[in-house]
């Protein structure tokens, strides 16, 4: 009898620890790693944007919190608070892409130069005047 | 809503004609603040989109609830998903005016800001005071209010109703540069 009770109890006990250790995993689970996440998506900023212009819902539905891939001409550099931001999009066409850089791009993303043609992963979090991007890396 | 694109269209259509009274900004900062006992939540923006007429004072301000960056992923994705459902209402808009924009200069810097915010589907008036810095090369705003949670029909569930505040600070720092 008493064995029976001890063994329900170490059970009942496993599971608190096994559900607790599975809230704190989930609690400070990281964020998705652009660098080893393969692109959900990989077209040109001028699909991309063509799209977005057509049907801004449906397109945010398929490309929002994915991480995908855009290739593009550099429009513009520019930096905020230490962290690059790489514009891709040509002069004629009115939106471009913004894609806000991670902090360990800054080096590379300077040595961009206007008119170069660069491939950028990051996740989509959808369209202002412009397709915006968060936490992107340069593929080479 | 509707408001806010007839303001933006007309804020657009109106630059042709006169581009040197646009000032504008894709890059500008909004984050707000949650102080409970149990946690501080704290997220940031800096995708925000904001164009100002300098001429009339009215100012009409776009962001994606996405581009909220959060300490930790859990919040950001019970932010998106549960609480303010940015896959039905993925951008908040304010669409108002700066008070007295014309009387401001270097030592007056201090006015008011009036105008309507809508998160989540839900409008409501919002006015509070702003700092504006007017040099040659920028216009920035600054200045914070707050909001209630309640306001925007937003649920949070009993169970974390204790690690979330009622009463939001929203803090905004907007660099408008002049628009080519």
């Amino acid at each position: 009898m008493k064995g029976k009770k001890f063994k329900i109890i170490l059970g009942f006990l496993l599971v608190a620890i096994v559900s607790l250790l599975i809230s704190i995993y989930y609690y400070n689970k990281p964020d998705v790693n652009v660098v080893k996440t393969n692109a959900a998506f990989v077209l040109t900023a001028k699909n991309l944007i063509e799209e977005y212009s057509a049907d801004e819902t449906s397109t945010n539905k398929k490309y929002t919190e994915k991480v995908i891939q855009v290739n593009g001409m550099v429009h513009e550099i520019t930096t905020l608070k230490g962290n690059s931001i790489i514009t891709i999009g040509n002069a004629d066409q009115e939106s471009s892409i913004i894609c806000h850089m991670l902090s360990n791009q800054s080096q590379k993303a300077l040595q961009l130069v206007k008119g170069q043609k660069i491939s950028v992963k990051g996740v989509c979090t959808g369209y202002l005047l412009d397709v915006i991007m968060v936490r992107c890396i340069l593929v080479e | 809503m509707k408001g806010f694109y007839f303001i933006l269209i007309s804020v657009f259509l109106a630059q042709n004609l006169s581009a040197q009274d646009k000032y504008l900004t894709k890059e500008g900062f909004i984050s707000f603040f949650s102080h409970s006992i149990v946690e501080d939540i704290k997220a940031d923006n800096n995708q925000v989109l904001s164009v100002l007429d300098i001429q009339t004072g009215k100012i009409a301000i776009q962001l994606l609830m996405r581009s909220f960056m959060f300490k930790k992923t859990l919040m950001r994705e019970h932010f998106n998903e549960n609480y303010v459902e940015s896959y039905k209402y993925p951008k908040a808009t304010f669409s108002g005016e700066i008070k007295n924009f014309d009387e401001l200069n270097e030592e007056q810097t201090e006015t008011e800001i009036i105008g309507i915010l809508t998160v989540h589907g839900e409008e409501k008036e919002i006015s509070t005071k702003v700092i504006v810095n007017i040099s040659e090369s920028e216009i920035v705003l600054t200045g914070d209010f707050k909001v209630n949670v309640a306001d925007f029909n937003i649920k949070i569930p009993a169970i974390v109703a204790n690690n979330i505040a009622k009463t939001i600070k929203v803090s905004f720092e907007l660099h408008h540069k002049p628009y080519k």
